[in-house]
């Protein structure tokens, strides 16, 4: 890479960060400027969590917990130390990122060190219980607010940093992946017997891993803490570790672009249906069949309708047309049943309802998940735009 | 051929070396010794401890007793890692290649333990390490030259077929810049054509790379032919060694592989 | 430290810690035969458990121990009752097993393992949520203490008082009996009880002091003797369990069924060349598993009467999980010793007065002992063959 694209893609960022900065803190809500933090934090937590699952191979299941320490000890710390008058307040956040990603590192040192012994599944579960553990610790800690909350961290809300910390990560774990030092965390991955007999430091490559992707989950959790100035043990709980896994899975293991993508979409999706208005209980029967019908059809179709490009996906439209349209019918046959017609169903309790049914969903159809094992690359827009015709999933 | 003892250095010099699973002494006090720019076979029925042998020598498993000692120095129970640094690269029986990586990331790998540029570099893609990168590329290109593997440098190496994968262990063995390579039944699989190409690879291996090569093969006209020294194993014991006629000839051998044409 | 436990106690505390572990080791029992034939930690089956607790809360509503019926209809349970929800329990659970394996695991059989994984969280999520949109939930039903138509608790004399104390308690208890008498006749002639007499006073002191002596020596005599009180729910859940287990043991030891079970945890793909029908090995393991768990469901609901929410599962089934785990995943007798284990080290915790570290201990023990054995307790950490 030369001179002058290495600058650019700086001038980009900073622009970016500058733009999302000005635009979003200038005219948007608070709540929508909330959830452009969440999501870039929720960035930052796949794209670290991928470093380790996708990209060396290391099952773990408990992210969360390093997103807490972080959290937990730069939000304790400024509680404590920070004086408004002493420095400007985003050098203080930057200061306090680090302190957070330091001690998140320090507990994936702690938590990468059994990982040299144990594989797969016993490593996801030692990984689950070290963030059951530290939850468990901050509830019974008073100084940390127990189950209730530790409040009153200063409030230094600041979006650029957000999103450059998810563009430093983007950018750290496309650039080991862009050099031969990313080959061996690969290689770890694919087989751990044969990368140590070529020389590989095995131990190195999978505690370097822990100690990155804590790293940036624990700086996260500053900015997370600064930003909601109040945080309770459950904003750190399990489902959240599984959230972040399925980001992971979901984007294709191993895929940054893949991992960025998910991280945005699972994210916005369920705060998109907390606001859906209520829908009766008929309609929701209704789409639940139609939509049961759908993947059915579509899973026979993935599996063994192997015809030309154009076929299938003339099939796949065909069977979602098909029962769209079963729907609206079974809609309208199903309100003519009283008790159902009658019961309502809101968003807010639909949502994860839906969330969990699309996991599944896109598990079925396409378990290598959405971008599988590919990169965006400016190549794969470019021949995108030349062919005439190009087909979603040619490029595979 | 030189007689054991020439004037050559030894790279290799197993002592003893014994390791036992449980009750099981799989291999049991083997001696041998390799000099510089041997061309080495181990050979031996199905379960006599060859591939048990290659294991002790690269780090795998820890001797229980006797001794391994590489240019001199002591290996026995080093982490493979350590081992292939000092110099010692292998290919592994049943082919252990990175699957989801293309051919030529699978010898960048076995490269990268000579990059000098440090992980930190990396991860802030400092010119030090693109120039690493790009370096270790084109040498991965010229080795998958030398065991004619050019036209599938992309492909990933879990689709290669058989032969293609055999031939890409080796090249990854090589990347790692060691001076002895021990190849575990290297020409299993292959057809007779590919065989002959094989036997080439290892000569140019030994002849223009200079490394000093152990191998195991089953196939003993592939053996006879290519290696110059040839020590056989059965049941975890050494029953002969010395040049091949002196193997054919040897009446233990012939027992131990029961009446098989030798 | 050691000074403020009470160790008396002590005895109590391990026989309930041992019901609370029998209740682990029946779902612990479920991960680990879906893990040993299928390599998959089947995450949804804490809400296989929740829902067989929903049964057996349905079914006592259908006998009539809805709290509104039995405000009108007083009733007291019978062991048949108790028979049918367990068994409606085990049934409804093994049914929801099959239909969760034929459509969200065995399509993905052929998938990495980390898809099936994430359809397994999936699935779970799915249960809790959609679970709670049907399901009664606020407030938290729970199962009439009704239905149970054992005592709460029996107490077991395990030794009995010194006799020479146990005769002196009586002595003083006739003591008292006599002095209570005089009073009794001496009230009756008097004017009012809050009134008396010199003579009356007399006696009514004379009645006090008999009491306390009494009390005293009726103390000291217990004391030497030693009693056990155990909640009858606790024992009766032990005993299932062990009913439960011996009958798991002959199936997987001794029948053809156990053994093709057996041979296709210990080797997937080579089981299904043998002529072994993988399929419905597959399917009569998730019965089995999801079986066990309904048992366990509507045993903890009945006899330990936590109220039901959707999430009933999650925290008991991540427990009974890392008890698979610490036994060694794969192994039964592992998922039993792992559960009893931790059952026991929970309540001793609490016993130990630090209650409030009950839901970290497992992890702890678990981290610990993987350190040491790294396949867990009773399991052999496979060595890779190279």
């Amino acid at each position: 890479m030369n001179l002058p694209i290495r600058l650019g893609s700086f001038l980009a960022a900073a622009l970016f960060c500058w733009g999302i900065q000005t635009w979003a803190m200038g005219s948007l809500p608070f709540n929508l400027q909330r959830l452009i933090a969440l999501a870039g934090l929720y960035v930052v937590l796949a794209v670290s969590l991928n470093l380790i699952n996708g990209i060396t191979g290391q099952f773990s299941i408990g992210h969360a917990a390093f997103y807490q320490v972080g959290a937990y000890l730069a939000g304790y710390f400024s509680i404590h130390n920070f004086n408004p008058q002493g420095m400007p307040p985003w050098l203080w956040l930057i200061l306090m990122m680090i302190l957070g990603a330091l001690g998140a590192s320090l507990a994936g040192l702690v938590v990468g060190l059994p990982s040299l012994r144990l594989r797969g599944d016993y490593l996801a579960i030692v990984t689950l219980g070290f963030g059951e553990i530290i939850r468990i610790f901050v509830q019974n800690t008073k100084e940390l607010g127990g189950s209730y909350a530790l409040d009153k961290i200063p409030k230094i809300q600041s979006l650029w940093l957000i999103w450059g910390l998810a563009i430093v990560c983007i950018a750290v774990c496309r650039n080991l992946l862009k050099t031969a030092h990313g080959l061996s965390f690969l290689a770890v991955r694919e087989d751990e017997v044969a990368s140590s007999a070529m020389g590989v430091n095995v131990t190195k490559v999978k505690v370097m891993a822990f100690v990155l992707g804590s790293g940036f989950a624990g700086a996260a959790g500053a900015l997370l803490a600064h930003w909601e100035t109040s945080i309770t043990p459950q904003t750190f709980s399990m489902d959240v570790s599984f959230i972040i896994l399925t980001m992971v899975v979901l984007g294709g293991t191993g895929s940054i672009t893949g991992s960025v993508l998910a991280a945005l979409v699972l994210f916005y999706l369920p705060e998109y249906l907390r606001n859906v208005s209520a829908i009766s209980g008929s309609t929701l029967v209704a789409v639940t069949l139609s939509v049961i019908t759908a993947v059915a059809v579509m899973k026979r179709l993935v599996d063994h309708y192997h015809r030309p490009m154009k076929q299938r996906v003339i099939a796949y439209l065909a069977t979602i047309v098909g029962s769209a349209i079963l729907g609206v019918v079974l809609n309208i046959a199903f309100r003519g049943v009283e008790s159902l017609a009658k019961a309502s169903f809101t968003g807010d309790k639909l949502r994860l309802v839906i969330f969990a049914t699309t996991l599944i969903i896109l598990m079925l159809l396409r378990p290598q998940g959405i971008f599988a094992h590919h990169e965006f690359s400016w190549d794969w827009v470019r021949r995108l735009f030349r062919r005439p015709a190009p087909t979603p999933g040619a490029t595979s | 051929m030189s007689a054991p003892g020439s004037d050559r250095p030894v790279v290799l010099q197993l002592t003893d070396a014994t390791i036992k699973f449980g009750g099981l002494t799989a291999v049991n006090q083997v001696s041998f010794e390799l000099f510089q720019g041997d061309l080495f076979g181990l050979i031996g029925p199905n379960g006599a401890g060859k591939t048990t042998c290659f294991n002790l020598i690269t780090g795998v498993y820890r001797p229980t007793s006797g001794k391994i000692a590489y240019q001199g120095n002591s290996i026995g129970g080093l982490p493979p890692n350590k081992i292939c640094k000092l110099g010692i690269a292998r290919t592994f029986q049943n082919i252990r290649l990175f699957g989801a990586l293309s051919a030529i990331e699978n010898v960048m790998v076995g490269g990268h333990l000579r990059d000098p540029s440090s992980l930190l570099s990396a991860l802030s893609y400092f010119p030090r390490a693109i120039h690493e990168t790009a370096r270790l590329r084109e040498q991965a290109r010229e080795l998958l030259r030398i065991v004619n593997l050019e036209d599938v440098a992309e492909v990933r190496s879990r689709d290669l077929p058989y032969g293609k994968q055999r031939r890409l262990e080796i090249a990854r063995a090589m990347a790692t810049g060691c001076n002895l390579i021990l190849l575990d039944e290297p020409a299993a699989g292959m057809n007779p054509f590919e065989k002959e190409d094989l036997v080439k690879v290892v000569r140019r291996i030994r002849d223009e790379y200079q490394k000093t090569v152990l191998l195991i093969e089953h196939d003993m006209k592939f053996v006879m032919n290519l290696c110059e020294r040839i020590v056989v194993l059965d049941h975890g014991e050494e029953i002969a060694q010395g040049p091949p006629e002196a193997i054919r000839n040897n009446p233990k051998v012939i027992e131990a592989y029961l009446g098989e044409a030798v | 430290m050691w000074a403020g436990l009470d160790w008396g106690q002590l005895p109590q505390q391990l026989i309930f810690g041992l019901g609370i572990g029998a209740i682990y080791a029946l779902i612990a029992l479920g991960y680990t035969m879906v893990y040993g034939v299928l390599r998959l930690i089947n995450f949804a089956h804490g809400e296989v458990f929740m829902l067989g607790a929903y049964t057996a809360l349905f079914t006592s509503w259908w006998f009539g121990f809805r709290p509104e019926d039995l405000l009108k209809t007083p009733q007291q349970g019978t062991i048949l009752i108790l028979l049918i929800m367990i068994l409606a329990s085990m049934v409804f659970c093994a049914l929801i097993g099959v239909i969760i394996e034929r459509f969200a695991y065995r399509p993905m059989r052929n998938q990495p393992r980390i898809a099936s994984l994430i359809t397994a969280i999936g699935v779970s999520l799915l249960l809790q949520y959609g679970g709670a949109l049907i399901l009664p939930n606020s407030p938290p039903p729970a199962i009439s203490s009704k239905v149970s138509p054992f005592a709460d608790q029996i107490t077991l004399q395990i030794r009995p008082p010194d006799a020479a104390l146990a005769q002196a308690a009586e002595e003083k208890k006739k003591e008292f009996e006599v002095a209570n008498t005089a009073f009794e006749k001496q009230l009756a002639s008097e004017k009012s009880r809050f009134d008396l007499s010199p003579a009356g006073k007399e006696l009514r002191d004379a009645r006090l002091e008999a009491e306390r002596e009494n009390k005293k020596a009726q103390d000291a005599a217990l004391a030497s003797g030693y009693k056990l009180i155990v909640p009858s729910g606790q024992l009766i859940m032990l005993l299932t369990t062990v009913i439960l287990m011996t009958m798991l043991y002959f199936l997987v030891m001794k029948t053809k069924t156990g053994r093709a079970m057996r041979a296709v945890s210990h080797d997937f793909d080579s089981a299904g060349l043998m002529g072994i029908n993988v399929n419905s090995i597959v399917t009569i393991t998730f019965v089995i598993g999801s079986a066990l768990a309904g048992a366990g469901a509507m045993m903890n609901a009945t006899f330990v009467g936590t109220p039901l929410t959707t999430f009933y599962g999650v925290q008991l089934g991540v427990k009974a999980f890392v008890a698979a785990v610490l036994g060694g995943i794969g192994n039964i007798p592992g998922a039993v010793l792992g559960g009893i284990l931790m059952g026991v080290a929970e309540t001793l915790v609490v016993w130990a007065g630090y209650s409030q570290y009950k839901d970290a201990i497992a992890f702890l023990i678990l981290i610990l002992v993987l350190l040491v054995r790294p396949g867990g307790l009773l399991g052999s950490a496979k060595v890779e063959k190279v």
